[in-house]
C-alpha cells in the first residue's frame, strides 16, 4: 500500500535547484499580482535571485551525487554542471529582457515565470533517467518556449514564429512519445538503467528484437533532433528565431539545445551504449548521429553564408553548432571515450551559452539604436559605438574557433575526442565547415569597421542600456576567460561520468 | 483466445504513419494539429498492449502523462491558431510567410 | 492469424474505427467533419482500451481527449469560422510528403513488426500477460514516492505553465 515518502527517501535535497525554481515560479506568479505596472522590475530581481539561489545550491550539492526520487532524478556532477550553464543562460537572458520588453511595450510578469518555467524544464531533462520524466519536462522546457515565442502578439511575426514553433514541437514529441513506446515494447521499462541491463541482454541474444530497440532509439533520435534543430529537422529554426522577441531566441537558442542534448547525451550513453553487435565495438547508433552531424555542419554553415539578417544568420549558426555538440554525441559511442566526449560537449556548450548570448545582446543593442537587425544595421559600428563593434568581434571570432577564446577551447576538445573515437571523416568535416563559417562571420565584422555608414544614422539614440551591457561584458569575459584559463571549468567537468558503473 | 499484441502494435504504426501523412500533407493548422493528436493517440495505443504484454503498469502511466500533456498542447496550440486568426484572417500555414528565406 | 471469436471482431470493429476515422482527419475537406472524425478514431482507441485491459484508459480517453480536447477543438473551429469546406486540401509539397509517409510505413513495418512478431520471429508465440495494474494500482504509483510521483509533479507545473500561456497570448491588449 501506499507508504508516505520522507523527505530523506526521497532525496530531494539532491533536486534542491530544479525543485526550487519551479516552486518559486509557482510563487511568483502570484506575487507579480501585487507589483504594481509600472515596478515590474521587482519581479526580475526576484526571478533573478532565485536563479542564483539555484546556482549557489547547485554548487553546495554539487559533490553529493545521488538518485533523488529514488532514481527518477540523477543528480551526479553531469547534471550539476548543465545545472550551471541552464541557469547561467536564464540569468543572462532575464538581464537581457527587461529593457527589450519595455521598449516594444510587452512588459509583464509573466513572461518571466515562463522562463523560470523552462529553466525548471530544461534542468529536469537534464537530470531525468526515465523516458516518461524526459517526455514530461521536455514539454515543460517547450510548451512556455511556444508561449514566449509568440510574447509579442498581436505583432503577426511574433504569433507566427509561436505557431510554427508550436506545430513543429508538437509533431516532434509524438515521434519522442512513439519511439518511447517502441523502446517500451522492446525492453519493459522506461528506466535508463534498466534498459541498459536489458539492452545489453537483448543484443547478447543475438535475437531480433534488438532491431525493434533501434527503431525506438531511432524515433526518439528524431524527436529531440527536432528541439536542437539538426538537419534535416531544423527547417523551423530560421523563421522561428526571426520571429520570435530577440531575448526569447537568445534564451531559446541555448536553453532548448541544454535541455535537448542533456536528454540525448543521457538517453545514448545511459541507456544505449551497450547496443553494440560485437563487444568492443562503438555502438551501433554512432553512424546515424555521426551522419546527422556532418548533415548539420554542412548544411548550417553554408546556408548560413547566404543570410542578411543577423538574427537569421545567427539561427544557422545555431544550427551548425549543434552540428559539433553532435559529433561529440556520436564521438561518445565509442567504448571507453563516452567519459572525455561528454565532458568536450559540455565544455562545447559553455562556450556557445557565453558566445551566443553576448552575440544576441549586441543584436539587441543594434536593434534598438538602428531599428533592425539586417547586416545593413551594422555598418559603421566599429566607428559609431567601438565598445559594441570589439565585443562583436569577440563572439564572432569565439563563434569561428579562434585561440584564446571559448569557442576555440569547445571545438578542440570536441575535434580531438572525435578524432579518438576514429572519426577521421567527421573532424575533417568539422575543420573544413568551421572555415567556411570564418566567412560570415568575418564578414560581420567587416561590416562593422571597413565600410562607413551614410552618415545618417542618428547619434541621439543611446546604443544599449544597462542590462545588455552588463549581459554583453559578462558574456565577454566568460567567453575569454575560458579560452585563457579553460582549467576553471574543466576542474569541474573532469568529474563528470556518465558511465561509471557499465563497464565496456 | 485474446488479440496478440502483434495485432495492435502494427495498428499502432498503421495509425501513426496516417497522422504523420495529416501533418505533412494538410495546410490547415487546426488539421495539422488533429493530426499530430493522431500520432500521439497511435503512440498511446501501443504504449497500453505493451503494458499488457509486460504486465506491468508503465506503459499505462506513460499514456496518462501523454494524455496531460495533450491537454496542455490543445490549449496552448488552439490559443495561439485563435490569436493568428484574429491578427490575420487565415489558418493556412502556407500562407505564413511574413519571414521568407 | 486472426480467429473468429468474439475479442478479435471487437478488435476489428474498433481498428476499423479508429483507422477509418483517421482516413477521415487526413482526407476531409471539412473542419468540422474533421473533427468528427477525431472523435470516431479516438472512440475507436478507447475501445481497443477495452480489450487491452485498461479500462480505466478508456474512460479517461472518453473523458479527456473525447470531451475536452476534440471539443475544444471544434470550439476553435467555430471560433476561427472557418468549417466551410476548404479550397485545397493539401499543401504544396504534397507528392514529396506521401513519400516521406510510405517509406516510413515500409521502415517502421519492416524494422519492428516482421523481425520480431512475424512467423520466426523470436516473441511470436510468447503469451499475454493478463496482470495488468488496477486502477488502484496506477494511482498509488502515481503519488508514490518509489514510482512516478515526480513526472506527476512536473506534469502539474506543465498545466500551470500551460494555462498562463494561453492566456497571455488569449487576453486582449489594452
Amino acid at each position: 500500500m501506499l507508504q508516505l515518502p520522507s523527505l530523506e527517501t526521497l532525496n530531494m535535497g539532491a533536486a534542491l535547484p530544479a525543485i526550487s525554481i519551479a516552486a518559486w515560479a509557482c510563487i511568483l506568479l502570484l506575487i507579480d499580482l501585487w507589483i504594481p505596472k509600472d515596478r515590474k522590475i521587482l519581479t526580475v530581481y526576484l526571478a533573478a535571485g532565485n536563479l542564483v539561489f539555484a546556482f549557489i545550491a547547485n554548487l553546495l550539492v554539487f559533490n553529493q551525487s545521488g538518485d533523488s526520487f529514488m532514481g527518477m532524478y540523477v543528480a551526479d556532477q553531469f547534471s550539476g554542471v548543465m545545472n550551471l550553464i541552464i541557469i547561467g543562460t536564464a540569468l543572462l537572458s532575464i538581464v537581457l529582457s527587461f529593457d527589450y520588453l519595455k521598449r516594444v511595450g510587452i512588459e509583464r510578469g509573466e513572461y518571466y515565470v515562463l522562463v523560470l518555467f523552462v529553466t525548471a524544464g530544461a534542468m529536469f531533462m537534464a537530470a531525468a533517467n526515465d523516458l516518461i520524466l524526459i517526455f514530461v519536462a521536455l514539454e515543460l522546457l517547450s510548451i512556455p518556449l511556444y508561449v514566449l515565442s509568440a510574447f509579442r502578439a498581436p505583432d503577426i511575426r511574433s504569433e507566427e514564429a509561436g505557431m510554427k514553433y508550436f506545430l513543429l514541437g508538437a509533431f516532434a514529441s509524438a515521434f519522442l512519445v512513439f519511439g518511447g513506446a517502441m523502446v517500451y515494447g522492446a525492453t519493459g521499462t522506461t528506466n535508463l538503467n534498466e534498459i541498459a541491463a536489458s539492452a545489453g541482454m537483448i543484443i547478447a541474444s543475438n535475437s531480433s528484437t534488438s532491431l525493434f530497440l533501434l527503431l525506438g532509439a531511432a524515433l526518439l533520435l528524431v524527436g529531440l533532433g527536432f528541439k536542437v534543430a539538426a538537419v534535416p529537422f531544423h527547417e523551423w529554426t530560421p523563421d522561428v528565431y526571426e520571429g520570435a522577441p530577440t531575448p526569447v531566441t537568445a534564451f531559446m537558442s541555448v536553453a532548448a539545445k541544454l535541455g535537448g542534448f542533456g536528454s540525448l547525451l543521457r538517453i545514448l550513453v545511459v541507456g544505449m551504449s551497450a547496443v553494440t553487435m560485437t563487444a568492443g565495438e562503438p555502438a551501433v547508433w554512432q553512424n546515424v548521429v555521426a551522419i546527422l552531424a556532418g548533415l548539420t555542419m554542412i548544411v548550417g554553415n553554408i546556408v548560413a553564408l547566404s543570410q542578411a539578417n543577423i538574427k537569421r544568420m545567427l539561427a544557422y549558426s545555431s544550427i551548425a553548432n549543434a552540428g559539433y555538440i553532435l559529433m561529440a554525441v556520436a564521438a561518445a559511442g565509442s567504448p571507453g571515450l563516452a567519459n572525455e566526449a561528454t565532458r568536450g560537449a559540455l565544455v562545447y556548450m559553455l562556450a556557445y551559452m557565453f558566445t551566443n548570448m553576448g552575440a544576441f545582446a549586441v543584436v539587441i543593442a543594434v536593434e534598438r539604436a538602428n531599428g533592425g537587425a539586417d547586416l545593413e544595421h551594422f555598418v559603421g559600428l566599429g566607428k559609431a559605438r567601438p565598445m559594441l563593434a570589439i565585443m562583436m568581434v569577440v563572439f564572432m571570432m569565439s563563434l569561428t574557433g579562434i585561440p584564446l577564446t571559448g569557442g576555440f577551447i569547445g571545438k578542440a576538445l570536441v575535434f580531438a575526442t572525435t578524432l579518438n573515437a576514429g572519426l577521421v571523416w567527421l573532424a575533417i568535416i568539422g575543420v573544413l565547415t568551421s572555415v567556411v563559417s570564418a566567412y560570415y562571420y568575418v564578414r560581420v565584422i567587416v561590416n562593422m569597421f571597413l565600410r562607413d555608414a551614410e552618415a545618417s544614422t542618428e547619434e541621439a539614440t543611446p546604443g544599449y542600456s544597462t542590462g545588455v551591457q552588463w549581459v554583453a561584458a559578462v558574456a565577454l569575459g566568460g567567453t575569454v576567460l575560458l579560452g585563457v584559463l579553460p582549467t576553471l571549468i574543466t576542474v569541474l567537468t573532469d568529474r563528470v561520468s556518465l558511465v561509471a558503473s557499465i563497464t565496456p | 483466445m485474446v488479440v496478440q499484441t502483434e495485432s495492435f502494435v502494427m495498428l499502432s504504426i498503421v495509425l501513426f504513419v496516417l497522422g504523420a501523412m495529416g501533418v505533412l500533407l494538410r495546410r490547415n493548422a487546426i488539421m495539422v494539429f488533429m493530426s499530430i493528436e493522431l500520432m500521439l493517440n497511435a503512440a498511446n495505443l501501443a504504449l497500453v498492449a505493451f503494458a499488457r504484454y509486460w504486465g506491468n503498469e508503465t506503459g499505462q502511466l506513460f499514456v496518462f502523462f501523454v494524455i496531460t500533456v495533450a491537454a496542455a498542447e490543445v490549449a496552448v496550440g488552439l490559443a495561439l491558431i485563435v490569436a493568428i486568426f484574429r491578427s490575420k484572417r487565415s489558418i493556412n500555414i502556407d500562407e505564413l510567410h511574413e519571414m521568407k528565406g | 492469424m486472426l480467429e473468429i471469436t468474439p475479442n478479435t471482431i471487437a478488435f476489428l470493429v474498433f481498428a476499423l474505427l479508429s483507422v477509418g476515422g483517421a482516413l477521415g482527419v487526413v482526407v476531409s475537406t471539412n473542419l468540422i467533419h474533421g473533427a468528427l472524425f477525431l472523435i470516431v478514431s479516438l472512440f475507436g482507441g478507447a475501445g481497443l482500451f477495452v480489450l487491452l485491459a485498461a479500462p480505466f484508459m478508456a474512460a479517461v480517453q472518453i473523458l479527456v481527449y473525447i470531451g475536452a480536447i476534440a471539443i475544444l477543438i471544434i470550439f476553435a473551429v467555430m471560433l476561427t469560422r472557418s468549417m466551410t469546406s476548404l479550397s485545397e486540401i493539401f499543401n504544396r509539397q504534397w507528392w514529396i510528403s506521401a513519400i516521406v509517409a510510405v517509406v516510413m510505413l515500409g521502415l517502421l513495418l519492416v524494422g519492428a513488426i516482421l523481425p520480431v512478431w512475424g512467423p520466426s520471429g523470436t516473441n511470436a508465440m510468447l503469451p499475454v500477460s493478463d496482470a495488468v495494474g488496477t486502477t488502484v494500482d496506477l494511482g498509488i504509483a502515481l503519488v508514490d514516492g518509489n514510482q512516478f510521483v515526480l513526472p506527476f509533479e512536473v506534469a502539474s507545473l506543465l498545466l500551470t505553465a500551460a494555462m498562463i500561456g494561453a492566456i497571455v497570448i488569449a487576453r486582449d491588449n489594452e
